[in-house]
């Protein structure tokens, strides 16, 4: 019998659950700030072969033979729940949800480079609405989030809407559309030349100019100078106006210096319909956050982020303070306990009744003073802070003890 | 911001190492890596450098512990990571094949091979139900001494097939060296990066 939890999985201590609570805290603090109330999606669904992430789901057989899957993902539970309570917004009524989420999902993948197969996700989705604002809104939440926390943020922003108009006017065949669209995002020219040779289609005038077009695509990112590149190179009306739609969003911002703009961004091109990102921060080499708009993928009209807590975590590792400090008092005392718990002080009771024994116990625990009959008494070994006995003191003072029991 | 930011590299061990500061050089890198023995991971004026293992250079690019570094496509593929690849160097140019001993017919039963995830790939790809062993060190020994019957090797000149009475019988891919880039590193050191990027395209052997 092993005392490991199964691969891919772990158990979290003291000091980290106590940093992952606070850092949920902040965001939950920031989302709700803006609007988005928190809501809760079941963990067991039920298995849909149609599911974005089927592939990648933990399927467990139900009682009556029918077959359920961990969440995977929190966007397509959500969507569920719009079309179960909101079946106006789910048909297209443009009314906004502001929506939170946090919570467990699990991937059945191999628990390779650095992936675990339990993770912690927190997010949030604006749905039932579609422009510039919204994307907007989004985007700016996103970039805030990584401030939260204490890290620096840099975004990638794209619009796979621009890759997948280059596509239909190239007359590109369906079953080559994701092949190229991947080597666009790993800006691999050479495997884009080669796959766009032996693509079919495209002798017209216009498909041969846009074939060009995606060629020079994974070189368009940087700066606001991107725009007037891409233009450049794709100068028709539906390029255009996917130009157009990313212009409109990095026009709500005042100041963009922390975000990049990459249209070579095109992963889950029959997904993301409109703005992607992703969020950095310097001297960490994975992404802390990805969303973006996927209207009418899960339903008419709705953008969203999501944050692997586990990562972001590790990124603000270097830069937190100190862990949560350690209890301060051991009571024997309950009221007078009660009094400074109401503080915010972290007071453990006292598993002896017996003083001498309480002593010891304090010792063991590494806890700096007992409280016994509504005094404060230092243990021996264990070091308190500067005026920290007066302190505490003073909040016993402050408030009769009255009352009983813990 | 200070000027552009340091970059760090993840570079095999080899004569591919020779050929990458090489490139890099010519791409207006300033590139001093001493005589002699050197430190595994060492500052080299322009850029921190790693030398590791070429299997391994995808794994310290992904997870971004280097920015950048140099692998050959055959590599990047058998690890399954996705980089950013925007610049193909030329050089290690060499094929991917499938090979047996000269003139053998049967079907293929058992293939050896460094690269099992690209190997499966193709016999699935294929229609092959052979089975697939994974070798790390001289493959060609094991068409030799029959343990299996097939194998999935780097063919560069085909000197060593000749010498070894064995033929090249199919073509899984052509690889040869990339410039592979952290996604991270591209967006928070573009100003370092970029013009490394637009450099290394423009050398002689590049696209």
């Amino acid at each position: 019998m092993s005392f490991n939890p199964p691969d891919g999985t772990r158990y979290v201590l003291p000091d980290a659950a106590a940093r992952r609570a606070e850092v949920v805290g902040t965001l939950r603090g920031l989302y709700r700030a803006w609007g988005y109330d928190l809501v809760e999606v079941p963990a067991l669904e039920r298995y849909d072969p149609a599911h974005p992430r089927q592939a990648q789901s933990f399927k467990l057989s139900d009682r009556d033979s029918g077959v359920l899957a961990l969440r995977s993902d929190f966007t397509p539970a959500l969507a569920q729940l719009v079309r179960a309570e909101h079946p106006a917004v789910a048909g297209g009524a443009r009314r906004p949800l502001r929506w939170q989420y946090a919570g467990t999902v699990w991937h059945a993948i191999d628990p390779e480079l650095a992936r675990t197969r339990e993770f912690s996700q927190i997010g949030l989705e604006l749905i039932g609405v579609s422009n510039a604002r919204a994307d907007a809104e989004i985007l700016h939440l996103a970039r805030e989030s990584v401030r939260a926390v204490g890290l620096q943020p840099r975004l990638e922003v794209g619009n796979p809407g621009f890759v997948r108009v280059l596509l239909d006017a190239a007359a590109v065949p369906d079953d080559r559309r994701d092949g190229l669209a991947d080597a666009i995002d790993r800006k691999d020219r050479r495997d884009l030349a080669d796959l766009l040779a032996t693509t079919p289609g495209g002798a017209a005038p216009d498909a041969e100019r846009a074939r060009r077009a995606l060629l020079a695509v994974p070189d368009l990112y940087g700066g606001g100078e991107v725009l007037e590149h891409a233009r450049a190179v794709a100068p028709w009306p539906a390029a255009q106006r996917e130009v157009d739609r990313l212009a409109g969003v990095l026009a709500e911002f005042e100041d963009a210096s922390e975000l990049m703009l990459d249209l070579a961004m095109a992963r889950r091109l029959s997904y993301y319909t409109g703005v992607t990102f992703r969020a950095y921060t310097p001297d960490f080499g994975q992404p802390l956050l990805g969303g973006g708009r996927y209207d009418g993928a899960l339903l008419p009209a709705a953008a969203g982020f999501s944050i692997g807590v586990e990562r972001l975590l590790q990124a603000t590792l270097a830069r937190l303070a100190a862990p949560e400090p350690a209890p301060r008092v051991l009571a024997l005392d309950d009221p007078a306990a009660r009094v400074l718990r109401d503080a915010g002080v972290r007071v453990v009771r006292a598993l002896h009744d017996d003083v001498e024994a309480a002593r010891d116990e304090a010792r063991d625990l590494r806890v700096p003073f007992l409280l016994v009959a509504g005094a404060l008494e230092p243990v021996d070994g264990v070091p308190a802070g500067d005026g920290e006995q007066a302190e505490l003191a003073g909040l016993l003072r402050r408030r009769p003890a009255a009352g009983d029991g813990a | 911001m200070s000027g552009p930011a340091r970059l760090t590299l993840a570079l095999p061990k080899g004569r591919v190492m020779e050929q990458s500061l090489e490139v890099l050089r010519a791409a207006g890198l300033r590139l001093d890596t001493g005589g002699g023995a050197r430190a595994l991971r060492y500052d080299a004026g322009d850029a921190t450098i790693i030398e590791m293992r070429n299997a391994d250079v995808p794994t310290y690019v992904e997870l971004g512990v280097a920015d950048a570094g140099v692998v050959g496509k055959d590599v990047l593929l058998e690890s399954g990571s996705r980089l950013v690849e925007p610049v193909d160097l030329g050089f290690a140019a060499c094929r991917l094949s499938l090979i047996r001993p000269r003139g053998a017919t049967g079907t293929v039963q058992r293939v050896a091979s460094k690269y099992p995830r690209l190997t499966a790939d193709y016999l699935r790809r294929v229609g092959s139900g052979a089975e697939v062993v994974k070798l790390s060190g001289n493959v060609e020994l094991a068409c030799v001494s029959g343990l299996a019957d097939a194998v999935v090797d780097v063919v560069q000149t085909g000197a060593t097939l000749v010498a070894n009475d064995l033929e090249e019988v199919d073509v899984l891919l052509r690889s040869s060296a990339r410039f592979v880039v952290n996604r991270a590193s591209l967006k928070l050191k573009h100003d370092a990066l970029r013009p490394l990027i637009e450099a290394l395209r423009g050398l002689p052997g590049s696209f």
